[in-house]
């Protein structure tokens, strides 16, 4: 699976998006406000699935601000921060 | 909103990180001294430490050793309950020939959170039933009832960490409305891992020692302790022609129906709690002699708060005790009520330590040193996971 | 002090949804039972459990509005929910309207998976979504949100006396004018710790049967659900009578002052420890009944006694307690009988001498 998917079905499981599939993600939708609609709940609950999932920390909301913006958004970081 | 009849307060106690009784911190916040440390008692798997302000265990009464049958919780419920009774002249004979109701707030102390326990059954392990005993007996105001024997109204508030507020409202009104002829009103929380990690988890935490209103603050410390209020009938404190300490002048409280966790941004809930308080307590702002606010030092609580005192209580000198106590949840309402009968009465407040710099989304800024304080009148106020507001308005005694 | 009409129900449990399913469950004077695994690992040792659908939460709110609401939640916004819709109240404006929760021990599965997340993954994958719905009151902040109420809003936590206690807060909040209404309720979830705990302190137990009135053995079945109540200072025409008294204190002091008369609803629910205190309190040759075996053993049972005996007054009839007996020691059991203007009284107590009552009567 690559990241993009394990991030979508990540998004869908634990964030229990129950009326939405990974298919229906877009990956360039944005995940807060519009798009996916997530809140501030979501984004700090996001941080501790990165951990979780990736293994990669975010020290604070700045970091995790941009790279939460999108699916691809958050792939890209995520490939950024593996690469060390 | 009508006019309500003030209760009198005849005594008050507290421990916390900032001292033993009620006088020793007060001392304390004066000297402004403070020591957050990474915890000491427990530990955790976070690299970064967190400062919290714990209790040390010379600060609890020697006759009260640790019970390991009794949460840490209700142990300082208990402590702060002891000084308060001292204060207010009333020994254990004249309590129990009264009617005596309990009302304490609190968070750790009504969860069933032992983390040792839960380990051990989910492994399939048959984990030992000591932690459960001691959970069920250990409901705060039931503890206090009990250490006390005392056969009035109770009730544990557990409104997260607008509780200490919410009891002492709650038992002013159970004293107006003829429930019982005393009531023991306040919070009390113990730091654990499960708060610890979860307002961690919330990136609500700060690494640094708190700077409540700061421009640069970064979230709270946690930290525990407890305080209590004795609230009589009129017929009682005449009776034993007692002199009154503070009153509860008015309680107001409110729930911004919004989120689990972000106030509210406009923070109307708040303004409708202290309006009710207020209009309860027949006072208007300009008789406000300060203001103790929640003040946590997390960006969304100050900036959402601050603006609200700077719109309807501009010019009040205003200041937050945790940077002194650190957040302790369900004991802080109770802790700050106590803070603001004791500023009352000596007509100062201490500077609200770890503010320097203006935020310009605030635009108020707390007091930066001791400031003598005019009137009689000054409120306390917390806001809570959950959306709920809760402000007490508190009047200058005879002491 | 004022009296407090009750104007709507809402119910959740054992025994299905709603008031009708209550009163149904009443008729019927059983309901069935689940088995749950008491311990995670060996699920060969069950227990029987009397458990709540939120299913039905669905029909207010859609699946996306709700997806982070815990169980212990939505039982409570299910219950607020029904209550209102009872009331005709629902579409309206609640500003006026105070939210007060009552449960025994709190969001305890919500916990408990909070510390899952901690227990696998390490401190630093602790999930702020649990722990901010482990804090006891997020169920009255749920029913704030997702109904608008921005009115006072108090969650109360004391084990048995948890009920009787909000519901002294909810009398004094329109006593005073606060509020023009207040929607008490009353909460308790199951959770694999709490059957657990049932196992240890009592044992699993051969039966299935709740038999409340036998103080001489254990035979609580664990229950869960949500049992609310709109209640208004205005002596409106209310078909669920008004509350006339509501007290609690501790049999080392005072023992209540009842009316003669009263028909005493029993919070006895098979836990033999507490029945010594009920001997106490009600006297001799009173009129008694009990229905726990409809919604099981939980804190926060009292509740329910509550709305039964409010059907009651709207009905006319007191049910049958379920189990049929007619008598109970020194007691007569109420079956059937018309209430006749009596007071009823919900009378709980705990193990350690601690009693809590609501009184409930026909509107005047």
């Amino acid at each position: 699976m690559s990241n993009k998917e394990k991030i979508k079905k990540m998004l869908v499981e634990e964030l229990n998006l129950e009326e939405i599939t990974s298919r229906e993600i877009k990956d360039d939708a944005p995940l807060f406000g519009e798009g996916l609609g997530l809140d501030s709940l979501d984004a700090v609950e996001l941080v501790v699935l990165v951990q979780k999932h990736f293994g990669i920390e975010i020290k604070d909301m700045e970091e995790g601000r941009s790279a939460f913006e999108s699916v691809n958004a958050l792939a890209e970081f995520i490939e950024k921060r593996s690469r060390g | 909103m009508s006019r309500s009849a003030p209760v009198a307060v005849t005594g008050a106690g507290c421990i916390c990180a900032a001292g033993a009784t009620l006088p020793g911190c007060v001392e304390s916040m004066f000297g402004g001294s403070r020591q957050p440390l990474p915890p000491v008692r427990f530990s955790t798997g976070h690299s970064v430490k967190y400062p919290v302000f714990e209790v040390p265990e010379e600060f609890f009464p020697p006759e009260l050793p640790e019970d390991e049958r009794l949460s840490r919780t209700s142990r300082l419920a208990i402590a702060a309950t002891m000084e308060a009774l001292g204060d207010a002249g009333l020994d254990l004979v004249q309590l129990r020939s009264m009617r005596v109701g309990v009302c304490i707030g609190t968070t750790v102390g009504s969860a069933m959170n032992n983390e040792e326990f839960y380990r051990e059954y989910r492994r399939g392990g048959r984990p030992d039933m000591s932690p459960i005993e001691r959970f069920l007996r250990s409901n705060p105001a039931a503890s206090v009832a009990r250490h006390f024997g005392l056969t009035g109204p109770v009730q544990t508030v557990v409104n997260a960490c607008a509780s200490g507020t919410d009891a002492i409202g709650v038992a002013a009104s159970w004293i107006r409305g003829g429930l019982c002829d005393i009531a023991l009103a306040g919070g009390a929380d113990e730091l654990c891992r499960v708060t610890y990690n979860g307002f961690i988890s919330l990136m609500i935490s700060s690494n640094e020692p708190v700077r409540p209103f700061d421009l640069d603050r970064k979230g709270l410390n946690l930290g525990e302790g407890a305080a209590v209020m004795v609230l009589e009938t009129d017929n009682v404190v005449e009776g034993r022609k007692r002199k009154k300490r503070s009153w509860v002048l008015g309680y107001g409280s409110s729930c911004d129906a919004y989120h689990l966790t972000a106030p509210k941004p406009d923070g109307a809930g708040l303004r409708q709690a202290i309006r009710e308080a207020m209009d309860a307590g027949g006072c208007k702002p300009d008789e406000i002699a300060f203001v103790n606010a929640h003040g946590t030092g997390t960006p969304d609580n100050d900036r959402v708060e601050g603006r609200v005192i700077a719109e309807i209580l501009p010019d009040i000198p205003f200041l937050s005790t945790k940077g002194f106590t650190g957040h302790t949840l369900g004991a802080a309402g109770a802790i700050e009520a106590a803070f603001t009968v004791a500023c009352l009465e000596a007509g100062r407040v201490p500077a609200s330590i770890g503010f320097e710099t203006t935020d310009p989304e605030v635009s108020a800024r707390p007091v930066t040193e001791t400031t003598t304080v005019n009137g009689g009148v000054a409120i306390s106020q917390s806001l809570a996971f959950g959306g709920n507001n809760a402000v007490i308005v508190l009047g200058k005694g005879e002491r | 002090m004022r009296r407090v009409a009750v104007q709507g129900i809402g119910v959740v449990g054992g025994f299905g949804c709603g008031v009708d399913a209550l009163a149904r469950a009443l008729t019927e004077g059983h309901v069935p039972v689940s088995r749950v695994a008491s311990i995670p690992s060996d699920g060969t040792v069950s227990l029987p459990a009397l458990l709540a659908d939120t299913a039905p939460l669905e029909k207010f709110f859609s699946k996306r509005a709700i997806r982070r609401i815990d169980h212990f939640s939505r039982l409570s916004l299910l219950g607020a929910c029904l209550a209102l819709t009872d009331a005709g109240l629902f579409d309206s404006g609640l500003e006026r309207m105070g939210v007060i929760v009552a449960s025994g021990y709190g969001a305890m599965q919500t916990t408990f998976d909070f510390l899952d997340t901690v227990i696998d993954d390490g401190d630093i994958c602790a999930s702020p979504t649990h722990f901010s719905g482990s804090v006891h009151n997020a169920a009255a902040a749920h029913i704030a949100m997702q109904l608008k109420a921005t009115g006072p809003n108090l969650t109360v936590s004391q084990f048995e006396m948890s009920f009787a206690s909000a519901m002294l807060t909810a009398r004094l909040w329109l006593q005073e004018g606060r509020v023009d209404r207040v929607l008490l309720g009353a909460v308790d979830e199951y959770c694999g710790v709490l059957g657990y705990c049932r196992e240890r302190f009592f044992g699993t137990g051969p039966d299935e049967i709740m038999k409340p009135f036998d103080f001489t053995r254990h035979s609580a079945i664990v229950g869960e659900g949500a049992a609310f109540f709109v209640l208004s200072a205005v002596e409106e025409d209310t078909c669920y009578g008004t509350i006339i008294d509501a007290g609690l204190g501790n049999l080392s002091g005072d023992t209540p002052a009842l009316p003669e008369e009263t028909i005493f609803f029993l919070g006895a629910d098979g836990h033999g420890r507490c029945g010594i205190h009920y001997k106490t309190i009600v006297p001799d040759g009173a009129s008694v009944a009990a229905y726990a075996p409809l919604y099981g053993s939980l804190p926060t049972g009292q509740a329910f006694d509550l709305a039964i005996a409010a059907l009651s007054v709207r009905d006319g009839r007191i049910p049958a307690s379920p189990g049929g007996a007619m008598v109970a020691g020194q007691w007569k059991v109420a079956a059937n009988e018309k209430p006749d203007g009596r007071a009823l009284c919900c009378l709980k107590t705990d193990s350690s001498g601690g009693f809590g009552y609501i009184t409930i009567k026909e509107a005047a």
